[in-house]
């Protein structure tokens, strides 16, 4: 309805201003360009080289799914895979349980509790490598500071990084004692979301310490107890620095996680192509496990 | 400054829902004009149309002749008070203040002399140094306002600027509003579901109901004189009271007769109203309680309500009608008690199964 | 275990035990950094000889001063203090943008991106690392900063927490900033940005420290001396233990390298903890 003597110059649209406008994509631009082309591109990319036999300069011939048969008849990267599950299997309860133990003792407003909160969480904010230095040290045979607390018993220290049967375990020790701070903090937030009347209430029933935590406590943090456990599952699985440094791998390839041997792989003998696959399959493994147990944990919720 | 509105033809979607309909308004300049209506009537959407907030799906919208709906919202020339106040909360109220003058390269000295003048009609020039945080309330809102007099817009636009405010601040802000408007002499577009504040402060209303314009008009117009049947119950506390009635042509005046043989003669012409189904509206205060025998009908006290300067009485009729009717504030009437009610006739109001009204040839005027 | 209840109880065996474990448990944690610490605190010579030496004296700082003279740590320190500071701004800068772009503006696709790189939170990094390597020989990225900084840049939870926090700032200060003629730009940096410190403060730590103790990327990307990082530094002091300068020294070190990651953390606690929990809870 615009006025005849206006003209054509007045017929422009209505402004809208939640309408789409590509001059709004200049604000996401950059952080996009970033995403694709470091980490969509090399996603796909990656996928593409496992089927290659590939090097350093160039993705090489086609091979198919040749990377992947290899890689299941290498007894070594199947042993891998059974390491990095062993290792998960020794860290991730461990972690679970001891945290939710710290969490439960130590969610008081008392000032030593308060020290001993910022100390167990203070070895998570040191780096693999540090870590591991310190733990090395720890373990050395006949001098370290382990052998030397056997000693003051009268007792000879296992040999925690050389020998086969324990060394997952020696590095699993030192994992825990690395990463306890993020599940204890997680705990005790929980714990402090839960409102005191519950408590005050169980008090007025006569329900003693071990039925309240039975009772109240426990299912009043099951999901952070299944958040915490989704979560090291999928960091405890990218095992990597701890059995570099620790022990190489060995003794006899019985510590040596998936991820130690992708790089063993890629970056030590520059096969990238079988590097890529195993870094697939690893991929797999994590998403399978991550979804496995948050399909399982609402499975028993409905049940 | 001030401005012309006019509002042309002007539809809105949201996906398959028609919230505006055609709809037509002017607005001239200098006038206080309330939108009026329940929630998801439109109003709002209508009020944030004409700031650019929203997009016109058909239509235009146009200040002073000129078309503004194709422009962005800064440059309208309009300014908002939101519900919320919607304060910058990192800013001090100065720089609020500021803000929108800064963005347009206006003269700091310029920007300083209005804050000033504007602290000044609005009493915060105590606030200027401090955040929305420390405010109270009433403050955040005058500074809301504030914000909006620095730009000298074209005009303004109030989306329900009272309904956070307690009850006694609602009404001390009423007044100053008004005699913010007296000040500016601008054009100010109020939203609010609120009837009184629409009555009080408004030159003209738009009683707005389900994506239409139910009626345009002075306060007492839309009074005593609504349009429609909504209008009617909307407007005025409490509200109208609605009886169902036949209607016979007599003298050239309706008279109406209820269910129960209740006979009430009105002043509204006969002529051009065809048989049916109608309602009789009457206001509270056009029913009086009387004597039980002393009146067009009888029935028995549900409710009492002391307002202090007058009483309501919400009596129920024989056939389990609820009518409520004014006596004096001293009244001596108590629940249950019997008692008469006399109906003003001469000041009924007639509606018909579509809704319009029909008023007699002269009603009072307020 | 509310300390209500524990004090309507009073201490009991059980609790005395419990007290137990923890003070145990709280010796395992602190034993092995005071044991590093002593042992920095020796000298070389006479730990090779007496390993027992560490739990008496003397103690000297001659480790320290030997550090100081002649380690690599200080290099090592200020390339992960660029990395790390250099992402950290970058992310906080980009994730800003974005964040604000997704929850703010409409553009075509923004629905579809926004999921898309929502996926991207779900991708390890192993899934990428070698793909990446190879690209950035190709472009000749390695032992460069922006070769360290670059994937960590790229990165969906910054984009994520920032979105997060600017949809909750409630629309009607978008509109008002409108009305009061900012442009799209000016909204953000005027008035959204400033409101959300805290995301940013919590998303600053959160990236700085990860890229701080990032050990893989840089193993295989900074492989010059002078490019190493700190982690990557401190692991190439284990190579060889006993026949390197002397534990002493090496723990040294690995004190040099531990305390300042250690006293930020001291100081910021709070901070720190909200950040990894949050980053955690994703």
């Amino acid at each position: 309805m615009a006025d005849a003597a206006n003209g054509n110059a007045r017929r422009a649209k209505s402004v809208d201003i939640y309408a789409p406008q590509w001059r709004n994509f200049l604000f996401v631009a950059p952080y996009l360009f970033i995403f694709v082309a470091f980490l969509v591109f090399p996603l796909f990319w990656g996928i593409w080289l496992s089927f290659h036999k590939a090097d350093t300069f160039s993705s090489g011939p086609f091979i198919g799914f040749g990377n992947y048969a290899r890689l299941f008849r290498d007894g070594i990267f199947l042993q891998s895979i059974w390491n990095t599950f062993y290792f998960v299997f020794l860290t991730v309860p461990a972690l679970a349980l001891i945290g939710l133990f710290l969490a439960l003792c130590l969610n008081r407003q008392t000032r030593s509790a308060a020290v001993l909160r910022t100390l167990f969480f203070s070895s998570s904010v040191l780096s693999v490598t540090i870590v591991t230095l310190i733990w090395r040290i720890v373990y050395i045979p006949d001098m370290g500071l382990l052998s030397m607390i056997y000693g003051f018993f009268g007792a000879k220290a296992p040999a925690f990084l050389s020998d086969p049967d324990i060394a997952m375990i020696g590095i699993a020790i030192a994992t825990v004692w690395w990463c306890i701070g993020l599940p204890m903090m997680l705990f005790l937030s929980a714990l402090q979301q839960i409102p005191q009347d519950i408590y005050e209430a169980a008090a007025l029933d006569n329900a003693n310490r071990w039925q309240t935590l039975r009772s109240i406590t426990l299912p009043s943090i099951k999901r952070t107890f299944v958040l915490v456990v989704i979560i090291q599952i999928v960091f405890q699985f990218q095992l990597f620095g701890q059995a570099l440094l620790m022990t190489k791998g060995g003794p006899n390839n019985l510590t040596r996680p998936i991820v130690l041997y992708i790089y063993n792989t890629a970056f030590q003998r520059w096969d990238l192509g079988m590097g890529a696959a195993a870094s697939e399959i690893l991929f797999l493994l994590i998403l399978v496990a991550a979804m496995a147990q948050f399909l399982l944990t609402r499975r028993k919720a409905d049940a | 400054m001030t401005a012309s509105i006019d509002i042309k033809n002007v539809t809105k979607q949201f996906g398959s829902l028609t919230v505006l309909d055609e709809l037509s308004l002017s607005i001239p300049a200098n006038e206080f004009v309330v939108f009026l209506g329940p929630s998801g009537c439109g109003k709002s959407t209508l009020l944030r149309m004409i700031a650019g907030l929203e997009s016109v799906d058909s239509g235009e919208i146009l200040i002073n002749g000129e078309r503004i709906d194709n422009q962005p919202p800064g440059q309208r020339g309009v300014a908002m008070v939101f519900q919320s106040y919607a304060l910058y909360p990192h800013m001090t109220v100065r720089d609020n203040m500021a803000f929108g003058l800064k963005n347009i390269s206006v003269e700091r000295s310029v920007i300083d002399a209005r804050i000033a003048e504007a602290a000044r009609m609005l009493e915060i020039g105590h606030l200027l140094d401090r955040k929305p945080g420390q405010l109270s309330g009433g403050q955040r809102q005058r500074v809301a306002i504030g914000r909006a007099v620095v730009k000298e817009p074209k005009a303004f636009l109030f989306d329900e600027p009272l309904s956070n405010l307690d009850a006694a601040l609602r009404t001390r802000t009423r007044i100053e509003l008004a005699q913010l408007h007296q000040r500016l002499k601008s054009t100010m577009i109020f939203v609010t579901h609120d009837q009184i504040e629409a009555m009080t402060l408004a030159d003209r209303i738009v009683v707005m109901n389900n994506r239409k314009i139910e009626q345009i008009g002075a306060p007492m117009e839309i009074y005593n004189r609504p349009a429609t049947r909504f209008v009617a119950g909307f407007v005025g506390a409490p509200a109208m009271n609605f009886l169902p009635v036949k209607i016979r042509a007599e003298g050239g005046l309706v008279v109406a007769e209820s269910g129960a043989g209740l006979r009430i003669a009105t002043a509204i012409p006969a002529e051009g109203l065809a048989d049916g189904d109608y309602e009789l509206g009457l206001r509270s205060e056009h029913v009086r309680i009387t004597q039980p025998a002393g009146g067009t009908d009888e029935g028995v006290v549900d409710v009492l309500e002391r307002l202090g300067e007058r009483t309501l009485v919400y009596v129920r009729l024989s056939d389990g009608q609820q009518i409520v009717g004014s006596d004096s504030g001293d009244s001596r009437v108590t629940v249950g008690d019997r008692v008469g009610l006399a109906f003003e006739g001469a000041k009924a109001h007639l509606f018909d199964a579509t809704g319009k009204a029909w008023h007699s040839r002269e009603s009072g005027h307020g | 275990m509310a300390s209500h209840n524990a004090e309507i109880r009073g201490r009991s065996f059980g609790d005395r035990v419990l007290f137990g474990l923890v003070i145990l448990l709280a010796l395992a944690m602190a034993g092995p950094v005071l044991y590093v610490i002593a042992l920095s605190l020796k000298d070389n010579k006479e730990l090779m000889v007496d390993p027992h030496s560490v739990f008496h004296m003397p103690y000297t700082i001659k480790n320290y001063i030997d550090t100081i003279g002649t380690s690599n740590v200080f290099s090592w320190v200020l390339n992960s203090f660029i990395v790390a500071g250099g992402l950290t701004v970058l992310t906080l800068i980009l994730s800003s943008l974005a964040g604000y772009g997704f929850a703010r503006l409409n553009f075509p696709g923004r629905d579809v991106l926004f999921v898309i790189v929502l996926l991207g939170l779900a991708v390890p990094e192993q899934a990428v690392l070698i793909a990446r390597h190879q690209i950035f020989s190709w472009l000749g990225l390695h032992n460069t900063y922006p070769g360290l900084i670059l994937p960590g840049l790229s990165s969906a939870f910054g984009v994520f927490l920032m979105t997060q926090y600017f949809r909750a700032i409630p629309k009607e200060l978008d509109e008002a900033a409108l009305l009061d003629n900012a442009s799209r730009f000016r909204v953000f940096w005027k008035v959204l940005l400033p409101l959300t410190v805290p995301a940013q403060a919590t998303l600053g730590i959160f990236t700085f420290l990860g890229a701080w103790n990032d050990y893989f990327w840089p193993l295989i990307s900074a492989t010059k001396k002078e490019m190493f990082t700190l982690t990557v530094g401190i692991a190439s002091t284990q190579q060889n233990f006993a026949q390197s300068q002397g534990i002493g020294f090496l723990m040294a070190q690995a004190v040099f390298a531990g305390a300042p990651i250690l006293i930020i953390y001291l100081f910021f606690q709070k901070y720190i903890v909200t950040a990894v929990s949050g980053a955690a809870v994703r």
